[in-house]
């Protein structure tokens, strides 16, 4: 079997160029991988903070010990102000510290060992070559030609791609632009405090738009950054938080062919390793036929297999009894014979008696005694 | 099915039968899950109803004015979404009982999701159903004696 391919969409131009697939979209798709590869991930962008270490603690406050009939938590010394005499320090009291005060040497950052980083990453690029998981993700890939989609990267030379209008205009042309309509209608006002600490919208992903810097240019990068929702990466330095947003696999990608061809260099395949990676091959699946109908339907399974018992006669549930003797068709289906017995009219046929009468001497021997 | 030897819709169903758009759940009635996929005859989140995920599909909408669309998923083109569906209208002004026989000689009879033959008649029955309009119900009949010296 050839190589599957891709066909390489110009805009503007028809053009039957095609590509062939790299090797890694066919590594296995591994939702379980992804997922806590991300969920390391995203914890490893996260700032420290923690409350002031004097807070709740800024008093003199000292327990006035028993025989006052109040409790025996601290209390602020002094007269002469409401404050004195009222507890302090416990995290029940009022302006009293929290309950074990956060600090800024908590573990903020996660160790993920690259390989497992790399499988996630290859994971999450073979889910992106089905259209299925990217509308089960949210995408709206209706108007899509083809996934993979990759425009060609004559489409972005002599850096053709360098304001926003002309950015949006290449994102309708190959069929994304549903996708980014819906980007834009989906910003809201975000629920709690987020608000107040620099996450004031929350909106959905776009396309994430994959170039090569060496042949495309960086241009594209800044006539892409103000569409809502789209980001762009370099084939270089693919990041799993970009292609598989909130762990869900089947982000939504727009390759140029330029990085469309480098994923064999970079990603090598499951016995070449890669020319960019130091020690890696890609993960091979272990159960090369995913589909379960093909599996039980071959012919290795079905060989092994019991026939079936019955054939043809299939069980009859839920049916009203019928009377044998009345229903014809029903006793034939219990006695096959009653076609010919009736067909003879043997029912209806006289016994024949063969032995003539008894001799004469039979009477006179039966009353001997 | 898909170019790709390491993708199969039982895979998809896998990973997309946790989290998915299609999928609405909601907690009363015993936490129902329902679809919102146009390729679900049921509307319901269930392997076998769910078109997104399978290579084949039937899905039964109603048309603009009036009548009903048929859409199914043509099985080689999983990586072509703008050309993977295909739709067919069946006017308002043909018989219903036409319009269920053609939709069931174009899908299930030829051996198209033969489990589905039941499931998109009766969607198609219901949605014509609906387009129908709403019978006029019969005046009061004036009861007793004060309500009749009245009319």
């Amino acid at each position: 079997m050839s190589r599957p391919t891709v066909t390489v969409i110009s805009p503007g131009a028809e053009s039957k160029e095609t590509l062939a697939i790299p090797a890694v979209f066919k590594s296995p798709i591994r939702p379980d991988i992804v997922h806590s590869v991300h969920t390391g991930m995203n914890k490893n962008r996260r700032q420290p903070y923690a409350v002031s270490e004097k807070a709740g603690h800024q008093t003199s406050a000292e327990s006035w010990g028993t025989g006052r009939a109040v409790a025996r938590i601290p209390r602020v010394s002094g007269g002469g102000t409401h404050r004195a005499g009222q507890a302090a320090f416990g995290n029940m009291c009022r302006s009293g510290r929290m309950f074990a005060p956060t600090k800024v040497w908590r573990k903020w950052h996660q160790k993920i060992n690259l390989n497992q980083k790399r499988f996630a990453t290859a994971s999450a690029l073979a889910a992106s070559s089905s259209a299925a998981l990217l509308m089960a993700r949210g995408h709206n890939v209706s108007t899509v030609p083809e996934v993979p989609l990759v425009v060609s990267s004559t489409a972005f030379a002599d850096a053709a791609i360098a304001k926003t209008s002309a950015a949006i205009a290449l994102l309708k042309a190959v069929g994304a632009g549903a996708d980014v309509e819906k980007v834009k209608t989906s910003r809201k006002l975000r629920a709690g405090k987020g608000k107040m600490r620099g996450r004031r919208y929350r909106q959905r992903r776009g396309p994430l738009v994959v170039y090569n810097p060496d042949e495309d240019g960086k241009e594209l990068v800044l006539a892409f950054r103000n569409i809502p929702g789209v980001e762009t990466s370099s084939v270089y330095s693919l990041n799993l938080l970009q292609l598989a947003p909130g762990g869900h696999l089947g982000r939504f990608i727009v390759w140029t062919s330029s990085a469309f061809s480098a994923l064999d260099k970079i990603y090598g395949s499951t016995t070449e390793p890669s020319a960019l990676k130091k020690d890696f091959l890609l993960p091979s699946a272990i159960m090369k036929q995913p589909d379960l109908s093909q599996l039980i339907n071959s012919q290795e399974v079905q060989k092994v297999l019991r026939p079936v018992k019955g054939g043809a006669i299939s069980k009859r549930t839920v049916v009203q009894k019928k009377n044998p003797l009345k229903n014809f068709q029903v006793q034939l289906r219990l006695n096959p014979y009653a076609a010919a017995f009736s067909k003879n009219k043997l029912g209806q046929a006289k016994v024949e008696c063969k032995k003539g009468k008894a001799a004469e001497t039979f009477n006179t021997l039966l009353h001997e005694n | 099915m898909a170019t790709f030897s390491n993708i199969s819709s039982d895979l998809i169903w896998e990973v997309t039968r946790g989290q998915s758009s299609s999928l609405v759940k909601r907690k009363g009635a015993g936490g129902v899950q329902f679809s919102r996929d146009p390729l679900n005859l049921k509307n319901q989140y269930r392997r076998k109803y769910e078109g997104m995920v399978s290579d084949k599909a039937i899905g039964v909408q109603a048309g603009e004015n009036g009548g009903v669309i048929l859409l199914t998923k043509k099985a080689g083109k999983a990586n072509f979404p703008a050309s993977q569906i295909q739709t067919s209208t069946f006017s308002s002004s043909r018989s219903t009982r036409k319009t269920y026989s053609a939709i069931v000689n174009s899908t299930a009879k030829k051996g198209y999701r033969p489990d589905l033959l039941k499931d998109a008649v009766a969607r198609s029955s219901a949605i014509r159903k609906s387009q129908k309009d709403v019978k006029e119900s019969k005046p009061k009949k004036a009861r007793g004696a004060k309500a009749r010296a009245e009319a």
